[in-house]
Order: C-alpha cells, then sequence, then structure tokens
C-alpha cells in the first residue's frame, strides 16, 4: 500500500467538518455557500456567478436523538443526521437548501426543516422519475425556475453566460477528479478506494476552484507512486448515499482494492463532463442530470443502471460487486432484489451489505468482505 | 413421523383449543347467535350471509362450468389464497357484532357489495386470463374500463386478505423477504411481491404502475415486471407538486401516453361515450358520498365505521362509476337519512368522533368496535376516504383526461405523500373541523417512512390546536411486528390517561 502524502492529509481534515476551512475562506470572500443532498442537483447550477455547491455530510455523526423525535427511527440514518446537525447549527455558514423529493425520507427531511428551522432559502427540485421529452422540458422549466429564484434571493447572475462559464468549471474541475478515477483501471493501481473516495467527499464538500490545487498536487504525487500489487481481488462498490471514507478502508483492510464507485457520491456517472452545446443552459444541465444519476427512484432505469454496474465491472476488471444500503432505505432496498440477481445471472459475485451512515460494525463487516473474497477463490 | 410428533401435535393443537374456539365464535355464525343478537339483526345477517354463500356458490358452479372440473381446480392449486375468500362471512360477522338498526344493516350491505366485487375479480383472473392488464393499487382501472379492458390489480389481495384473516398475508411476506426485500419495507409490496414470487397472480399482457403511493411500492415494480418477463409497461409519474396547472398539464400528458400505450399493447380501443358514463357515474357517487358525509357532521352520527371507509376503499377504488357500486351509494345514503329523520344514532354509544388517518388495520380491521363497545369511540372518516376534489368535468376527452388526472394526483395518499407538509397537515385539521371531532387516530404503520417522519410535526401541531391524537403502533398486514393485544393496549392507555375516559362496557 501507497503510504498516506501530506495532500491526503489535507483531504482528510477538510472531511472533519461539514463547514471545513475552505468553505469559511470561501464565505469571508462573499460567495454564497448552497446545501444540497442529492444527485438529482446539477452542481455546475450552483456554480455560477458568487455561489457555490455544498454537498451536504455530517461527519463525526455520534447520535440522533433529537433528530428521532421528528423523523422517528424508522428514517434512513443519513437524513436524520443531517437533521440533527441542522438542529445542532453545524450548518449555520449555509445561505440556502436545495433539496429533491428523491424519496420519501429526503422529502420529509425538507418538510421538517422548513418546520424547524425556516432556512431563508429552502427550495425543493421537482424530478420526475422517468425522462421523456415532457419531463425534459419540465426539468428544464425546474431549473430555471431554481436559476430564478437563486437570482432574486442573492442577487447572482444567472445568465446563460455565467451558466455556460459554470459548466465549463465544472468539467475542468469534474475531468481532472476523473482522470484520477481512470488510474484506477490498472492492473495496479496507484491509489485504493479509500483514498479516492476522500479526495471525492472533500471535493464536493468544499469550493471547487479553492479544492482544485490540491487535487492536482495530489495527481502529480500519485503519478510517481508504484501501483498496488498483490491486492487480493478487486471490487465494485455499489449503491445509495456513502460518505465515510473509512468504510471503504475497512473493505480494503481484507487485502483487496475497490477500484469503481457506482453510488451517490461516486464517479461513476456522477462525475461526468457537461456536453456544452447550443441548446439553452437549463436543457444542457437537465439532460446532463438525467445522464449522471442513476438512482432506483428512476422508474424506467433498472436496465440502464444494471448495464452500467455490469459495463464498469468489465472496464475496471473488478472481480466482485459490493452493494451497499443505508438501513430503511426502501429505494436500495427493494431494488437490490432484482439487481443482485441480475448480476448474479451474469457472473458477477455480490455482496449486499446493510450498514448506517456512520461506520459502525467493523469486525462483523470485515468478516463478511472477507468471507466475499473468500467465496470467489480469491 | 415419530410417535413423539404425534404427541406433542395433538397436545399442541389441544392446549390451542380455547383460542380456536374463540376464533371460530368470533368469525362464525354460530357465534353470532351466541352473542345474543335482536332477533331482528340476526335475521338480517343470516340474510346476507346467505347471499354471500350463494354467490360464490354461483360463482364456484359457473367456474366448473366455464373451466371444467380440472381448470378450476388447477386455478384452485395456483391461487390458493381464494379459498380464503370464502371466510368473507367472518367479517361481517366481525364488523356487524354488536350493532342494531340501520347501522348494522348497512355493515352487512357493504360486506355483501365487497363479496360481489371480489368476485367479480376472480370472474376476470380466471375466464379471461390471457387478456388481463395489471394495474397497481392507486391507478384505478376507470380509463382502462372506458377501452373496455380486462384488469386486475395487483395488490387487491394483499389488501384483502388480511381484512378477512389477520395472518393470510404472512406467507407472501416472508416469501419476499427471503428473496431480498428489505424487512423494513411497507409489508403492501412485500405481500403483492410474495404472492408474484410464488407464481399466484395472472400475468396478463401489459401493466400499468406510477411513483404512488411509495417508494417501495414504484420501485418494486422494476421486479415484478422482471418477474413477468419483461412485459410491457407504462409507469404514471405524479410530480411532486401538483397544485397547480403546469402539473395538471404534464399529468395529462401521462395520462394519454397510458392510453396511447394500452391502444399499443392491447386489441382495445378508447372509447370516450363509455368513459363519459363511467365518469357520469363517479361523480354521482361523489355526489352521493358528500352528502352521505354532510350528514356524518351531526353529532351524533347516522352512519360511520366499516360502512363509510370499507364502502370507499372498495368502490371507489375498484369499482367507480360501476351502476353496482352507484347503487350501493345511493342505498347508504337512503339509510342514513332514515336514522337521522328519525333522530337514531348510528350507535347510542358515541361518546368521542375520531378520525384515523393513513391505511386502516387491515389486519385487526374490528379495532373500531372494540373501541366503540368499549370507550365509545365512533370513526367518522379516515385518510383513505377522505378527499375534496372537483367531479369530472366530461365535456370533452381532453377535459376527461385532465380532470381524471386532477382526481388521481388529489386522490387519498397520493396527496398526502407528495408536497409540502401541508397537503398531509391541513386535511387532518380541516377534518377535525369538518366533523367536530374528539381526537385524531394516527394507524402508525411502521414500513410507511413518509407518515412516521410527520409525527413530530403532527403531535406539536396538535398539541398547539389542543387535539388528543393517538399515534397507535402497527403493522399494516403484519400482526407479528405489533399484537392485536399491543394495539388494545395503546389504544387503552390514550383513552385512559390523555382522554380520561371511563370504559362503558363494564
Amino acid at each position: 500500500m501507497a503510504i498516506p502524502s501530506k495532500t491526503i492529509k489535507v483531504f482528510e481534515e477538510l472531511l472533519e467538518s461539514p463547514q471545513n476551512r475552505l468553505v469559511e475562506q470561501a464565505v469571508e470572500s462573499g460567495r454564497i455557500p448552497i446545501g444540497y443532498s442529492c444527485s438529482f442537483v446539477p452542481e455546475a447550477l450552483l456554480m455560477a456567478d458568487k455561489l457555490f455547491p455544498l454537498r451536504l455530510h455530517a461527519p463525526g455523526l455520534a447520535g440522533t436523538e433529537l433528530a428521532d423525535n421528528y423523523l422517528s427511527c424508522f428514517v434512513c440514518s443519513y437524513t436524520r443526521g443531517l437533521l440533527e446537525f441542522a438542529m445542532d447549527g453545524r450548518y449555520d455558514l449555509l445561505k440556502g437548501w436545495v433539496f429533491v423529493p428523491s424519496c420519501a425520507h429526503m422529502q420529509r427531511l425538507y418538510d421538517n426543516l422548513e418546520y424547524l428551522q425556516k432556512p431563508d432559502f429552502n427550495h425543493i427540485l421537482d424530478v420526475p422519475r422517468k425522462v421523456n421529452n415532457d419531463t425534459l422540458l419540465w426539468m428544464t422549466e425546474e431549473l430555471q425556475m431554481l436559476a430564478d429564484k437563486l437570482a432574486h434571493h442573492f442577487g447572482a447572475d444567472m445568465s446563460d453566460v455565467s451558466l455556460r462559464k459554470a459548466m465549463e468549471q465544472w468539467n475542468d474541475f469534474a475531468s481532472v477528479v476523473q482522470s484520477i478515477g481512470d488510474l484506477r483501471k490498472k492492473p495496479n493501481p496507484p491509489i485504493n478506494g479509500a483514498e479516492f473516495h476522500q479526495i471525492v467527499m472533500a471535493s464536493l464538500a468544499s469550493p471547487k476552484d479553492l479544492i482544485l490545487p490540491y487535487i492536482l498536487d495530489f495527481k502529480k504525487e500519485i503519478e510517481q507512486r508504484e501501483g498496488i500489487k498483490n491486492s487480493r481481488a478487486r471490487l465494485m462498490l455499489v449503491g445509495g448515499h456513502l460518505h465515510d471514507p473509512e468504510f471503504i478502508r475497512v473493505i480494503e483492510s481484507q487485502g483487496c482494492v475497490v477500484v469503481a464507485d457506482r453510488f451517490c457520491t461516486g464517479t461513476i456517472p456522477g462525475f461526468k463532463t457537461i456536453d456544452i452545446n447550443n441548446d439553452s443552459p437549463y436543457k444542457i444541465l437537465a439532460e446532463y442530470t438525467f445522464a449522471k444519476t442513476l438512482c432506483p427512484r428512476m422508474m424506467e432505469d433498472f436496465d440502464r443502471r444494471l448495464n452500467t454496474i455490469i459495463d464498469t465491472v468489465k472496464e475496471y476488471n473488478a472481480d466482485g460487486v459490493v452493494l451497499e444500503i443505508i438501513k430503511f432505505c426502501d429505494l436500495w432496498g427493494v431494488d437490490a432484489m432484482p439487481l443482485v440477481s441480475a448480476l448474479r445471472d451474469n457472473g458477477i459475485p455480490v455482496l449486499r451489505l446493510e450498514r448506517e451512515y456512520c461506520l459502525g460494525g467493523e469486525g462483523q463487516l470485515r468478516t463478511r468482505v472477507q468471507a466475499f473474497i473468500e467465496s470467489m477463490g480469491k | 413421523m415419530k410417535l413423539n410428533t404425534v404427541f406433542d401435535n395433538t397436545k399442541n393443537t389441544i392446549m390451542r383449543l380455547p383460542e380456536l374456539t374463540k376464533g371460530f365464535l368470533k368469525r362464525s355464525l354460530v357465534g353470532y347467535y351466541f352473542s345474543a343478537p335482536r332477533p331482528r339483526e340476526a335475521l338480517i345477517l343470516t340474510k346476507y350471509w346467505i347471499m354471500n354463500w350463494a354467490a360464490i356458490l354461483y360463482w364456484i358452479g359457473q367456474s366448473i362450468v366455464k373451466l371444467g372440473p380440472i381448470g378450476f381446480t388447477r386455478a384452485l392449486i395456483k391461487h390458493p389464497w381464494i379459498l380464503i375468500l370464502l371466510r368473507v362471512n367472518g367479517l361481517s360477522n366481525r364488523v356487524a357484532r354488536d350493532k342494531t338498526g340501520v347501522y348494522h344493516d348497512t355493515l352487512c350491505m357493504t360486506v355483501h357489495t365487497v363479496a360481489l366485487g371480489v368476485i367479480n375479480e376472480l370472474r376476470n383472473m380466471l375466464f379471461d386470463a390471457e387478456n388481463l392488464v395489471i394495474f397497481e393499487d392507486l391507478v384505478p382501472y376507470d380509463i382502462a374500463r372506458g377501452m373496455g379492458l380486462n384488469c386486475y390489480m395487483l395488490e387487491l389481495w394483499g389488501i384483502v386478505l388480511p381484512l378477512l384473516v389477520s395472518d393470510a398475508s404472512l406467507q407472501y411476506i416472508d416469501e419476499a423477504e427471503n428473496s431480498g426485500m428489505n424487512p423494513d419495507a411497507c409489508s403492501l409490496p412485500k405481500a403483492t411481491v410474495g404472492m408474484v414470487i410464488k407464481g399466484q397472480t395472472p400475468k396478463g399482457i401489459a401493466m400499468v404502475s406510477s411513483n404512488l403511493p411509495c417508494d417501495a411500492g414504484a420501485a418494486s415494480y422494476a421486479f415484478i415486471q422482471r418477474a413477468y418477463g419483461n412485459i410491457p409497461t407504462y409507469r404514471l409519474d405524479t410530480p411532486y407538486n401538483f397544485y397547480n396547472e403546469r402539473a395538471e398539464q404534464l399529468f395529462a400528458k401521462d395520462v394519454m401516453g397510458m392510453i396511447n400505450f394500452l391502444e399499443e399493447h392491447t386489441p382495445n380501443r378508447m372509447d370516450w361515450d363509455r368513459m363519459r358514463k363511467i365518469f357520469e357515474g363517479r361523480n354521482r357517487m361523489l355526489e352521493l358520498e358528500m352528502e352521505l358525509w354532510e350528514m356524518s357532521r351531526v353529532k351524533p352520527t347516522p352512519l360511520a365505521g366499516a360502512a363509510v371507509w370499507l364502502s370507499h376503499l372498495w368502490h371507489f377504488n375498484v369499482s367507480a362509476g360501476n351502476p353496482t357500486s352507484i347503487r350501493h351509494y345511493e342505498k347508504l345514503v337512503k339509510m342514513a337519512r332514515k336514522n337521522l329523520e328519525n333522530n337514531i344514532p348510528a350507535t347510542k354509544n358515541e361518546r368521542y368522533r375520531a378520525i384515523l388517518w393513513n391505511p386502516p388495520f387491515l389486519h385487526f380491521s374490528d379495532i373500531f368496535n372494540w373501541a366503540e363497545s368499549t370507550y365509545g369511540v365512533v370513526l367518522i372518516n379516515d385518510s383513505m376516504t377522505y378527499n375534496h376534489h372537483e367531479p369530472i368535468d366530461t365535456t370533452s376527452p381532453e377535459t376527461m383526461i385532465k380532470s381524471w388526472g386532477k382526481t388521481i394526483m388529489q386522490g387519498p395518499m397520493v396527496r398526502h405523500t407528495r408536497g409540502p407538509a401541508e397537503n398531509y397537515l391541513d386535511d387532518i385539521f380541516r377534518m377535525v373541523k369538518q366533523f367536530d371531532l374528539d381526537m385524531v387516530w394516527v394507524s402508525n404503520h411502521l414500513g410507511c417512512k413518509g407518515g412516521q417522519a410527520m409525527n413530530g410535526i403532527l403531535r406539536e401541531q396538535c398539541r398547539a390546536k389542543g387535539i388528543p391524537l393517538l399515534i397507535l403502533d402497527y403493522d399494516l398486514s403484519d400482526e407479528r411486528i405489533v399484537s392485536h393485544d399491543n394495539m388494545i393496549r395503546q389504544a387503552e392507555f390514550f383513552m385512559e390517561n390523555v382522554m380520561k375516559a371511563k370504559r362503558i362496557d363494564q
């Protein structure tokens, strides 16, 4: 294994708080952080002018006693974690929130936040659950309405020129991260899954322009690295929200390496670049949003989801798939049933793990991963 | 089998005899007679008992003629749950017990119409299995019936079976969980998926589902579609914010898409005149239901309980606009009016007026009978029944589609599971005012995450408005999660500690 570098420690430090020093630096310079919690929110839209997007996470969440009173303990621990942090004032730098009714949990998080905190700017983006010409037009209008609201509320420049510039910035940033991710296709990847996820999460939770120099430094560094040799197996991680890189570290402690990440906060296909053409920026972003997300909430996307996983397994030469699902997530919980059997039918070994938002039960996790690797004959 | 096992099994059966006898007495006609009803009520219940059996026997005879004895036996082997439906009289026995007068009669009549409806569904399923179109439960058949299609509601038996026998869905729930479905999902999609896995549902030629009402229900159709060999499927997509013209237009286009899909995948075509008649029938039912509710605002109410909620659950969701359903509502209104004019309450026990929020307690539907006879709690209305949408505009095909779409989007469970919290909360407080209620009961289905996550806000708002609130934990179809005894205890604690109510049965 490669020795953790200085830069990776920076990413580690940036992940210690939802409002890290780069966020503070940006806010001090007059920029406006907008929190969001779902991949259906196009980051590029929130990168326009003085705005910057912050993926909401709850690092080091110790308990959700306050949030449980409102959301109940039968709602996924990610949404409870966000409400707990919000009630605890851990997002007080945020100037606005953008939600998507991606699932019942997120929808009710919005409701409870609205009831308990009454944020000045709290918007819900009505993303359809299937894609056709009508819903694409609807989504385009939704994005335009959000942009108008942002412009009106924050005085942000949401003109076409400003949005095209933001999309180019996103493309520059995403292609750097993706180029690091691509290194994992090598037989001996120079970066492990936990490190890569640290970069991704840190970049989602920081202003992109401020974190980019660190990512470029890190890229130079790993290009000099020797690859990881003698790993027992190459795994692909699939599922919903996964924020804590420690989860991947525990998996990799069993001698395997996670080479591909198809989850909400992963790069496949979340870090695709935007095809900037002559259409309106909103239409471009609407098309892009539908293309870069692979969530079971999309009712007609099962085959695309399945095929993307199968193609990624081939492309990254993965030996098996670990499907991680946060407890009480109905979308992934129900979808896992046909997904697991379809993957197995395609000759791909699958380990299904149910987990909480925060890392727990490490011993059990190690045992299950170890048994999975052994079951693959590795 | 070893002798010891035989001995143990016999011993267990003997030990369970008191419980089995109690169950038998609760469900059977003999048991009903033992409960010492008034002769008039005994006669009425016996009349409906005979009518239900006559309908069942007629259907069995018809099935034997149509399918042949071997075909019918095969159908019973393939769909063993049909045998559970034979116990429909147990339901009327439970819901009508201890009731008197018109209220008693409406309960027997409601169960009878449901029995007839169930038989009709079985006819559709068995006699024309090759041409069935599968529908998800929150997409009513109306449009398909306008096209003259033969329909099958996939979730229907997951709803009906536990109403008849409380543990009827368990084997299907277990099957789904054992096949990898998350155990914390709603037990209705679990039961439906379990039936599909066991091969106890017909396959059909096309399927229509939607994003309603919850994530588990919508997501389960990815599995069902594959289990049915990638059957052509159309999915309706209700927007999150639907109280606006833009959403109505989008959904109307979606409904048109569904009609085009059905025309493409079935031999039938839309008949707008037939469609208009069905919608006019639905409108008539709505009119009658409003009249019924207007009467139930009177204290004490002339009609309540299962006569209201079971009627809506079946007739509006399965056979809206059907002449039989219209007749049923006309009779209900007539009977309620008779009580009202003669100043006769549905029950002389009315002490507290309540609504039930969220789906009814399927496996313990008679809990309100218990609450009524123990504390005088009368169920006036419920969230699955309550609505305030406009009648369907039958002027033209376009208006029909658009206003039917609005009816779906603003229907029970749909408007409560999308849109801002106000969609959920305002209806509750509106009902409290409209029906002059004393309390709100929330059937806190553990698999319903969207509902669970509203309890905190609801609790605080009810406290602020001085509305007593009971959040009764249970699982929709699985009695193992919270037992009937536990549910009764929760209600008792609430009535004694919050309402300071005295029991009226002692």
